[in-house]
């Protein structure tokens, strides 16, 4: 055989076997089947969940799956964002003049794995999220030991009993775990806890909750699989399978859903949710979020004389069309509070917002503008991240959309596109002039939005709180009194409204897209977007 | 071509692959990104205690060189150091996200060259013929048409508007892949005798290795046709002509032969670049590869992630290199005569 029979024959060989993979794939590829009453099927982007160990996950797309195969002792409900519920607790009451709380558990509740809930795996789980010294850590930290007082009663103690702890309690990271087969797995609820506990390999692919779910699968960035738990306290979940696919990108997500291959797309922008308007057989699902896009301003002359001066920052929040960013970019989708505290919250609505909070009126951007020495404007740099959107809107529509707001009043923005990692190293640093970001809370409390904004917030727009704001906040923080406690946080916004670091432009209601085909999908604000054991199908 | 020239070429590849790690490891640290800040959220990012403990777990506690020595140290063991972002071994994600882009690109690399090189052919013989044209117009579409764009019309057209494809992934929604010996489902799936999810591989490694494709298969037509134009054009062929060999002879003994060498280069970095950086594909086509898993480590700055890449990319570069170049041994034997 000469050389050019072996090359003649390579390319004859490739020539066929190309056309024979294509032949194989158009005659045996068959469409993937639709997702069936027994099979709900998720489309998500879950490239960010980097564990499904629930003392350790503090992600975006992993409170889902865990909140389907964990329970907490308390949870939330959708739209009550202020009174706890039970759940694996039946009750509780704070004990030793509140530096204490008491916990009583709900009898006859099974794990997965058909062992007892006990007061034990109570104390296991919460010192073991305390002293993992992970990302999720922090929650915990108001945690000192928990006691077990019976085989139904654990006595939490705190740390600081000034401190909230009960809106800590309902996110997913207080997920009861099975303490007897986390400890033989080698995990462990002792100080050295963050060195030697090594269980979290086993509960990346097998849960040990007492959740309507329980985790059978997790294909990194490709599936998370969950069955039905056989021993689950309540009616038994309505689906035997729940799998949540990682689908990347939106436009493929709503190829999918129109396909029926599956039953909600949970990352659609806003013109894709506009899109699927009036499509039959899919409706939109709607749920007001406590999260906000904000603008920060610093108070350092080295980044910006301008916004130094806090009569010039005034004039800014006068100058910007909050109702034509809602209207206009957001479809009317969003509220928008007074300030640093999200509607829902502390007191914070929208009639307050009406009452208390910034209203565009370029007359008086102007007034202020003159009265700050600057009447023929300012430019300062506006920073944001790139390739990111909010509540379905990107963050360089809005940083547009604001430029041309304060162009109105000779203010200029110079637009600072930024990567998002640089971004947030930047703006935690506080090395930026301004800053368009983003708030989501860690848990349902006033005090997670309240604190930080006399503390690491302030830090990053150098701004030093007077000693009198910062003991408003902790007055409010310890208030016992429901009414009070939210009277004192409208006094603290008033303050930072005072104050014009901290803009507020928009609190999103998200959105998701889902087939007809399921019934009771509601969105939550809590933390876990929504309750798979509510969803069923019709 | 001897053993010790071999043997030379893959000690060469080792230590620029090990350079280019160092050169990505020092760019990447002036970066201006803090991946604790990257990683940890805004609560517990300010923790001090948390904060310490992420860096010295990371061993971003450590100076510069410090991170470097113990990074070539642990390679020594084979350990390629434990990514940021997935808290897992790199080499363990590595190892799952490499064989969905190898098996990606190893078809796509194989239809284009079953493509581009008859078309390139056919173009030159035929020149100026409408089949010439067809395939200028053909390579022109697959070397301009953003891979996304393309990706998103393919997707929308043939699985969303026909619906004669299967839906984006590896497999179907809940199929449970066949057990892992090489990670490449063709493979495994044959060695397991399932021959349906064999049939639903193929099926859903259709549509994304078209489009990933497309690019290479326009270049690769181009180059052909440009090569065979060239060779058909040299005197040896009209020597040969002369002499009365037969033409076909003369067109794939004598003028396809040699035009196949840069075509045989090309496919090369070729190949190498769709292992590494089919990035958008396999975002539309869910599919769980090497492209996409650089990116978000990239993003993140994820330093063990990035460095690890950096060493299987290169190796990959240089090893196709390497075979690319002792493949001319087959094709040209005057390489082996030198």
């Amino acid at each position: 055989m000469t050389r050019s029979d072996i090359v003649r024959r390579i390319c004859s060989a490739t020539t066929l076997l190309g056309t024979l993979t294509l032949l194989l794939c158009v005659l045996w590829g068959s469409p993937a089947a639709a997702g069936t009453k027994t099979v709900l099927v998720l489309g998500t982007d879950i490239s960010d969940t980097n564990t499904l160990d629930p003392q350790r996950q503090f992600v975006y797309s992993a409170p889902i799956t865990e909140h389907a195969i964990y329970e907490t002792l308390i949870t939330m409900t959708p739209g009550d964002y202020k009174d706890a519920k039970p759940l694996l607790a039946t009750k509780w009451e704070t004990v030793d003049n509140g530096a204490g709380l008491v916990f009583h558990l709900r009898p006859n509740v099974k794990f997965v794995t058909g062992n007892p809930l006990t007061a034990e795996d109570v104390k296991f789980t919460f010192e073991r999220l305390k002293y993992l010294k992970d990302d999720a850590s922090a929650l915990a930290e108001n945690i000192a030991r928990v006691e077990v007082v019976d085989p139904l009663t654990a006595k939490v103690v705190l740390v600081d009993k000034a401190q909230p702890l009960l809106p800590f309690l309902i996110a997913p990271n207080f997920g009861i775990v099975d303490s007897k087969v986390v400890r033989e797995q080698g995990g462990l609820n002792t100080p050295d806890a963050d060195k030697n506990d090594k269980a979290t390999a086993f509960l990346d692919q097998r849960s040990v909750g007492t959740g309507p779910y329980t985790l059978t699968r997790w294909a990194r960035s490709t599936e998370i699989e969950m069955v039905r738990n056989p021993n689950y306290w309540r009616q038994p979940a309505a689906f035997e399978r729940v799998l949540v696919r990682h689908i990347p990108d939106s436009a493929t997500q709503v190829l999918q859903l129109k396909r029926g291959d599956i039953d909600a797309a949970l990352n659609l922008t806003f013109d894709q949710l506009n899109s699927l308007k009036g499509t039959a057989g899919i409706t939109i699902v709607k749920g007001q979020s406590l999260d906000f896009m904000y603008v920060a301003f610093t108070s350092s002359a080295a980044l910006s004389q301008p916004l130094s001066n806090k009569v010039a920052r005034q004039a800014l929040m006068y100058a910007i069309d909050y109702d034509g960013i809602i209207k206009g970019l957001i479809g009317g989708d969003a509220i928008r509070p007074a300030s640093f505290i999200p509607v829902g919250l502390g007191g914070s609505t929208t009639d307050l917002t009406r009452e208390i909070g910034y209203r565009q009126d370029l007359d008086k951007a102007r007034a202020l503008l003159a009265q700050a020495g600057l009447p023929n404007g300012f430019s300062f740099d506006l920073s944001y991240g790139s390739g990111a959107d909010v509540g379905g809107v990107s963050y360089e529509v809005v940083a547009q959309k604001l430029q041309a707001d304060l162009a109105r009043v000779k203010i200029q923005a110079n637009l600072k596109p930024m990567e998002q990692g640089n971004l947030r190293t930047a703006y935690r640093k506080g090395d930026l002039a301004a800053t368009i970001t983003f708030w989501n809370p860690d848990a349902m409390d006033p005090s997670l939005w309240a604190d930080p904004t006399v503390e690491r917030v302030a830090k990053r727009v150098r701004w030093e709180p007077a000693p009198a704001i910062v003991a408003l906040a902790k007055q409010a923080d310890a208030e016992p009194n429901p009414q009070k406690r939210d009277a004192l946080y409208v006094q603290f916004q008033k303050l930072l409204i005072d104050q014009a670091n901290l803009c507020v432009l928009f609190q999103p209601v998200y959105s998701h897209a889902i087939r007809d085909s399921i019934t009771g999908y509601q969105l939550t604000a809590a933390g876990w977007q929504v309750d798979l054991y509510d969803v069923k199908p019709r | 071509m001897t053993r010790g020239y071999v043997v030379a070429r893959i000690a060469v590849t080792g230590v620029m692959a090990l350079a280019a790690t160092l050169v990505v490891f020092l760019v990447a640290h002036f970066v201006p990104v803090d991946p604790i800040q990257t990683q940890l959220g805004d609560l517990a990012s300010s923790k001090p205690e948390i904060v310490a403990r992420y860096r010295a777990h990371w061993g971003l506690d450590k100076p510069l060189w410090e991170q470097y020595l113990i990074f070539l140290q642990k390679l020594s063991r084979g350990d390629l150091g434990q990514s940021i972002a997935t808290r897992r071994p790199v080499l363990e994600d590595i190892k799952q996200y490499a064989p969905a882009s190898f098996e990606l690109a190893t078809v796509a690399i194989i239809l284009a060259f079953s493509i581009g090189i008859p078309l390139g052919v056919l173009a030159a013989i035929k020149r100026d013929s409408w089949l010439d044209h067809v395939a200028r117009a053909v390579s022109l579409v697959g070397v301009s048409a953003p891979t996304f764009w393309l990706a998103f019309i393919a997707l929308a057209l043939f699985y969303g508007g026909l619906e004669i494809a299967p839906s984006p992934g590896r497999l179907d929604a809940g199929a449970v892949p066949p057990p892992q010996v090489t990670g490449l489902y063709l493979i495994d799936s044959l060695l397991a005798g399932d021959f349906h999810t064999l049939a639903s591989t193929f099926a859903h490694l259709l549509l994304p290795s078209i489009v990933l494709a497309a690019t290479t298969t326009g270049v690769i037509t181009r180059t052909t046709r440009v090569s065979m134009l060239d060779t058909l054009d040299q005197d040896y062929i009209r020597t040969a002509r002369a002499k009365g060999v037969l033409e076909q002879a003369v067109r794939f003994r004598h003028a396809l032969r040699n035009a196949l060498i840069p075509i045989f280069t090309l496919g090369g970095v070729a190949y190498a670049q769709l292992l590494s950086g089919a990035v958008m594909t396999e975002t539309i086509f869910g599919f769980p590869g090497m492209g996409r898993y650089a990116f978000q480590s990239a993003v993140i700055l994820d330093f063990p992630a990035i460095s690890g890449i950096t060493l299987v990319v290169g190796l990959t570069y240089l090893l196709v290199n390497l075979a690319v170049d002792l493949s001319y041994a087959l094709i040209d034997p005057r390489v082996v005569r030198r």
